[in-house]
């Protein structure tokens, strides 16, 4: 599969320098002293000068009570390792102690991290940024009143939250190794967010993510769970990621997308058991970022630092699209990254239990699930003026820079941007570009219309394998994003 | 080469029987002893055939609930395994109506359906049962690799049918608890779980978050500057720093020559924050420059790294050995002017240094025990089940040896495959329990090894029941075997009397129809009992057929399985010349007394006579016993008497009790490391399972029953034996259960009387039917006398003595349930 060129997308980054100060305890496999490393392996590849870095602020309770219940926050707000010993209870009650310790400083770094997260959904509401970055993010377990799985506050959860002011759908991607159930379970009965979680399943934590969890009430058929055995290499897992991605994104037709970045899923994991490459994992983040949705990057899982700093390293040249040299920069911790100090690492000789058939399988069986969405989730509750209006190019001049994009404009990011099909139209009318793609219609969703017919035979393998061409094929849209000050 | 190669995570066969089929095994340790030989530490899969029927049972069900949409089985998968669920509660599980309903649509695995009954049968064999029982064992005793996988439902069965050794599994068992869990998390449904879904904002109703409120900006790219410009910028900065370090007069202390300044200042925090400048003077390198260079002096930036002391990192490496990682400690006890983050942020510094290299290079020769492989070369030594040319009975031909064809003519039943019915194979192995000479094949034989199973269900032939019966009494197992006299479940209130397969239907049967009166039921239930009552039949056959000749063994190890078959087969033929009366004669025959034998003298003139020998007139004095006092004393006594205690007791050394030695073993080891793994993670059930290293071949299965005993584990010491001997004899009471219980391990009587008294936990007691004992009942028992007590106990049918027992009368039967 040929690698596109990457393309320059405006990219936010966020990260407080006190992040990789903060310790779990001893012999917790949890270091945010990894986000750090990466931080310093960024200013030293010269990525750093590329983005505009941000100091994200500290999330308040009330940001935070978004999602989480008010006596859990509080709960967080006064527990100090030094007064444990009174919150006996509430310790139990809200899973805090083993697994999710209490350490120095543990409510300032949830602050931080949901902050960051926050700020960054902010900023691409408000269109001041295409991707956003926070590796303090991406605390996917977390529930609405209990800790899990070393993670306090669900920061995705509250970007998402902000999100969703502005976009009717958005899209959330997980391949950590571990099942994104805080996430999922946060909006397991919303059409408006569906979750995909690519995780190992059976006999892991946290448990959840079986295939047949598809979501309940209004959400059923809005999360999306792939159960994986031990052993995915990348080629298995762009094999299953591709179609997956490329059809959720055809069928639920998302207008931004959250992709949590947790590199458990790497080879050499201490606590995983993948065997992705760096390079197989930065492949996600690339085949979201080329959907050209407002996309923001959250860190996660992570427990052989050296590689999680590495795979950050290089899923943000992705977002940047810079390409940066194997040879890892001298910095401050490079001594980590010894025998060999190379960006990228080997896969190990580990047996891959997904075997193509099984993989086949699932796949199948979640086109099946997808396929029972309806066309357009949600769209008959929504009045949205805007879409009636087709003269696309006056509103884009009219528009304010300073103020939120109409409905109109967003709506054309979202179709436009997220369209596979492009190629398909080549040899007839010629390629679709961002304004000939649109019928006529008031419609949000041209293209399923149309091809409403052929989905039926879509579960066949060939088809799926068009899916995959179409992904690697389609060239990045060249649609320019509308000037932001 | 690499299918030799075994790495941790694998799953692997493991032969601790050469016997019995392997045992499947998960790598999570392999670990390198003193004496070079490797340990794994394995995680056990069971297979079918080890787990109680009234799991199995239920485990079919929840596949079934699992595989179906019906609402009954939607309901099931809600109730249905979600917390462990043990033998008892299994057995009433199954019972339950929705599942009855559902047990009659079908009984076999999901997925089957499309299944020859064979590939049903053999489907059978992959199933595996997840625990989180963890053994070591020696790795020279692994034979091969195979997978074990979370059963999709999307798969089909036969998936794994057509590759070899690929197994599956679906519940978790707890083989202490005996007990089947789902291992599925749930995603909970409700207002206290999901999130209020914000709404998109109306037309023209304004954000309220400001992305300025929420960020602070430290670097755009929107600069201006060239990447030249900025890397310039970066080594004038550099320089700076040099140079404050060489005015500074701590640093030139640390720092005496220039490369270490410059290394000092060319650190991260120096680059991070020159590009902070850069950013505050608006990207103009002019006044960027000049903000370096202030009035006070060239600017120094330090890390903790360059900040701390020689004395101080001392300090923190001394503590660091003390404390580990623990930073508060360290904190408090050595560096208390730091601050937590100071120490964090200097501790990952220091782990680039040369002193941590060379501590880790100690840990790395350490952690050399600690295998990620090892390589196994494949097992070639015959199974001693092989049956050799030699030891093959005359019946095969010599000239089988080296032609393949093996003489078919005359092949007696035994002589076929018990499984494939062949009668071709290079190789043999005997199969079964000795006396019923089965044979398997080659290929059947691998099949029986590695998945536990013949590849057909033989339904009459003895092998599957094998399976069965070694387990205990079991569905099948218990239909056949011999003159288990099959009562049915009668209810016993008045003018119903129903009869049921099972006790249980029984139960339900009353609680249903008759409303279940009865207050004092215990909540769980006792364990199933039966009895056996011996047939005319039955007695007859134990006299004439030969398979039944040695009573004694078969008491003894009552779960050994009798060939039914052959011992129908020798009754018909023995029957076949007997009369009624005769046949009544020879039943009765064993029912008498016990024959005379007479004194040992006459019996050995008898035995004489037999063989031929003139018999001796006189008594030899041979025969007679030598006086005790008479006896020859050995030379040296091999064990001697302890000496004695003061209250005239022997002192005897004390032996370890296996436990202990295990616990010293384990102190002894050191200490494994918190070290997380996979399944570490889920639901935290595994925490604190005793890796019960069981060295010594086979695993023993854990026993049947925790120890239900109240007693203290702690055994006494020889002092406070002694002491507590001493009480009891003063007091004239008796000894506190435990102190027995703890003598060498073994429960122990002093005497016949004070001994220790047996409490049998009522939930062991036989069936839900015991007797209470009035009072007059227990008037009348003490008139008996102790052996008559015994034999009464032994034989409860017969009449006691005399009318003491009609004393007593009504018998005060109380039956459960």
């Amino acid at each position: 599969m040929a690698m596109q060129p990457h393309s320059k997308k405006r990219v936010c980054y966020y990260y407080d320098s006190d992040i990789g100060n903060y310790y779990y305890g001893q012999g917790h496999p949890m270091k945010p002293h990894r986000i750090r490393m990466t931080h310093n392996l960024l200013l030293n590849y010269g990525l750093y000068r590329k983005m505009e870095i941000y100091r994200p602020h500290k999330a308040t309770a009330d940001e935070m009570t978004k999602f989480h219940s008010d006596d859990y926050i509080r709960f967080l707000r006064s527990i100090r390792p030094d007064n444990m010993s009174e919150y006996n209870k509430q310790m139990q009650r809200f899973n805090v102690g083993e697994d999710c310790p209490v350490f120095d400083g543990l409510y300032e770094f949830c602050q931080l991290s949901a902050g960051g997260s926050v700020a960054a959904a902010v900023k691409l509401n408000k269109q001041a940024s295409e991707i956003c970055i926070n590796w303090g993010g991406g605390l996917h377990h977390a529930k609405k009143s209990e800790a899990s799985g070393f993670c306090y506050v669900n920061d995705i959860v509250l970007g998402i939250l902000e999100l969703l002011k502005y976009h009717q759908r958005v899209l959330y991607i997980d391949i950590d190794v571990h099942h994104g159930d805080g996430v999922e379970e946060a909006f397991y009965t919303t059409d408006r967010v569906m979750t995909v979680s690519f995780h190992k399943y059976g006999e892991y934590f946290p448990g959840t993510g079986d295939l047949r969890d598809i979501g309940a009430g209004k959400g059923k058929y809005y999360a999306v769970n792939i159960p994986l055995r031990d052993g995915m290499d990348d080629e298995s897992y762009e094999s299953i990621f591709v179609p997956i991605i490329s059809k959720v994104m055809e069928t639920f037709q998302p207008s931004a997308v959250v992709l949590q970045c947790g590199a458990d899923s790497l080879t050499g994991d201490r606590l995983g058991c993948f065997n992705l490459t760096v390079r197989g994992h930065g492949r996600c983040v690339e085949l979201v970022k080329r959907f050209g949705l407002p996309f923001l990057l959250v860190g996660g899982g992570g427990y052989t630092i050296r590689n999680v700093s590495r795979c950050w390293t290089y899923e943000t040249s992705v977002a940047l699209g810079v390409e940066i040299a194997n040879e890892l920069p001298y910095n401050d911790y490079f001594e980590y990254f010894g025998p060999d100090f190379k960006l990228h690492i080997s896969p190990s000789n580990m047996s891959n239990q997904n075997t193509p058939e099984y993989l086949e399988k699932i796949k199948n069986r979640l086109f099946e699930n997808l396929r029972m969405l309806p066309h357009a989730p949600g769209v008959q509750v929504q009045a949205i003026p805007e879409d009636a209006v087709n003269d696309e190019s006056e509103d884009e001049d009219k528009v304010d820079k300073d103020e939120r994009m109409p409905q109109s404009e967003k709506d054309k990011r979202i179709t436009g941007d997220g369209e596979l099909s492009d190629s398909e139209d080549e040899g007839e009318g010629g390629r679709r570009d961002n304004r000939s793609y649109r019928t006529p219609q008031p419609r949000k969703r041209p293209r399923l219309d149309k091809d409403g017919s052929t989905i039926k035979d879509e579960i066949k393998s060939e088809d799926s394998k068009d899916d995959v061409k179409n992904i690697s094929s389609v060239e990045e849209p060249k649609k320019e994003m509308a000037p932001n000050p | 080469m690499a299918a030799n190669m075994y790495r941790v995570g694998d799953c692997v066969y493991f032969e601790t029987s050469s016997t019995s089929p392997y045992q499947i095994r998960r790598i999570e340790e392999l670990n390198k002893t003193p004496s070079g030989n490797v340990e794994a530490k394995v995680m056990c899969f069971y297979r079918r055939r080890d787990l109680p029927n009234p799991l199995i049972q239920l485990a079919d069900k929840h596949q079934l609930a699992q595989s179906e949409d019906s609402p009954i089985a939607m309901k099931l998968k809600k109730i249905c395994l979600k917390t462990p669920v043990g033998e008892e509660q299994a057995a009433q599980a199954v019972l339950d109506p929705a599942l009855a309903a559902m047990e009659e649509e079908s009984s076999e695995l999901p997925g089957t359906d499309g299944l020859a009954p064979k590939q049903r049968h053999q489907a059978k064999h992959r199933e595996l049962f997840l625990s989180r029982h963890v053994e070591t064992l020696p790795a020279t005793h692994i034979r091969g690799k195979c997978t074990v996988t979370l059963l999709n439902e999307t798969e089909s069965l036969l998936s794994y049918l057509n590759k070899d050794d690929a197994f599956f599994y679906c519940l978790v068992f707890d083989p202490s608890q005996k007990t089947l869990l789902a291992d599925k998390g749930e995603i909970r449904v409700g207002s206290r779980y999901q999130t209020e879904v914000t709404n998109l904002l109306k037309d023209g109703e304004e954000d309220v978050r400001v992305n300025e409120e929420l960020e602070t900006l430290v670097w755009t790219p929107e600069h201006g500057l060239t990447d030249r410009q900025i890397d310039q910028f970066l080594v004038v900065s550099r320089s700076v720093g040099t140079f404050a370090r060489a005015l500074d007069c701590s640093s030139s202390v640390k720092q005496p020559s220039l490369h270490m300044s410059a290394a000092a200042a060319s650190r991260d925090i120096t680059l991070f924050h020159a590009m902070d400048t850069l950013h505050k003077s608006g990207y103009s390198i002019e006044s960027a420059l000049s903000s370096l260079v202030p009035a006070s002096g060239p600017v120094l930036c330090r890390d903790e790294m360059e900040e701390w002391s020689a004395s101080e990192a001392n300090l923190f490496e001394e503590a660091l050995d003390k404390y580990g990682k623990d930073f508060a400690d360290i904190r408090q006890d050595f560096l208390p002017w730091k601050t937590l983050k100071n120490l964090v942020e200097y501790y990952y510094m220091w782990k680039t240094t040369d002193r941590y290299v060379q501590q880790k290079r100690v840990k790395a020769v350490e952690a050399e025990s600690k295998l990620k492989q090892v390589y196994i070369p494949n097992y070639n030594k015959p199974n001693p089940a092989l049956i050799t040319s030699n030891s093959s009975s005359g019946k095969t031909a010599p000239a089988v040896l080296n032609g393949g064809t093996n003489g078919t003519a005359g092949v007696a039943p035994g002589q076929l495959c018990a499984s494939c019915q062949v009668t071709n194979s290079t190789q043999w192995y005997t199969w079964g329990p000795q006396h019923l000479q089965y044979r398997l094949c080659g290929t059947c034989w691998q099949y029986w090894k590695k998945y536990g199973g013949l590849k057909v269900k033989t339904a009459g032939v003895f092998g599957e029941t094998e399976v069965e019966v070694a387990k205990g009494p079991r569905g099948e197992g218990e239909d056949t075997a011999l003159s288990v006299s099959h009562r049915p479940h009668r209810c016993t209130v008045l003018n119903c009397a129903k009869e049921f397969k099972l006790r249980a239907h029984l139960a339900r049967h009353v609680a249903t129809a008759h409303g279940s009166g009865e207050g004092a039921r215990p909540v769980m239930k006792t364990r199933a009992a039966f009895y056996l009552r011996a047939s005319p039949f039955t007695r007859l056959a134990r006299r004439l057929t030969r398979a039944l000749r040695r009573p004694r063994h078969y008491a003894r190890s009552p779960f050994s399985p009798i060939n039914l078959q052959q011992v129908k087969h020798e009754c018909s033929i023995a029957m076949a010349g007997l009369g009624g009366a005769e046949l009544r004669a020879a039943g009765a025959a064993g029912a008498g007394a016990a024959r005379v034998r007479g004194p040992v003298g006459a019996v050995a003139a008898r035995l004489a006579a037999a063989r031929g020998t003139p018999v001796p007139a006189a008594r030899h004095d041979w025969l007679t016993l030598t006086p005790k006092d008479a006896m020859p004393a050995p030379p040296h006594v091999a064990f001697p008497k302890p000496p004695k205690a003061p209250d005239g007791s022997l002192m005897y050394e004390r032996v370890l009790s296996r436990a202990e030695i295990e616990a010293r073993r384990a102190e002894a080891a050191p200490a494994q490391p918190l070290k997380r793994r996979a399944y570490d993670d889920i639901n935290g059930l595994d925490r604190g399972g005793p890796g019960r290293s069981s060295l010594e071949g086979a695993a023993p299965p854990p026993a049947k029953r925790p120890n239900k005993h109240p007693a203290p584990m702690q055994r006494p010491s020889r002092e406070q034996y002694a002491a507590m001997c001493a009480r009891a004899q003063a007091t004239g009471q008796p000894l506190p259960a435990h102190v027995f219980t703890h003598v060498n391990g073994k429960p122990t009587n002093i005497s016949g009387r004070g001994g220790r008294r047996h409490v049998i936990s009522w939930m062991d007691a036989p069936d839900d039917l015991y007797f209470r004992a009035t009072e007059t009942a227990k008037a009348a028992r003490r008139n008996l006398s102790c052996g008559e007590l015994r034999r009464g106990a032994r034989a409860p049918w017969r009449a006691m003595r005399g009318g003491a027992c009609k004393a007593a009368a009504p018998l005060q039967l109380v039956i459960l349930d």
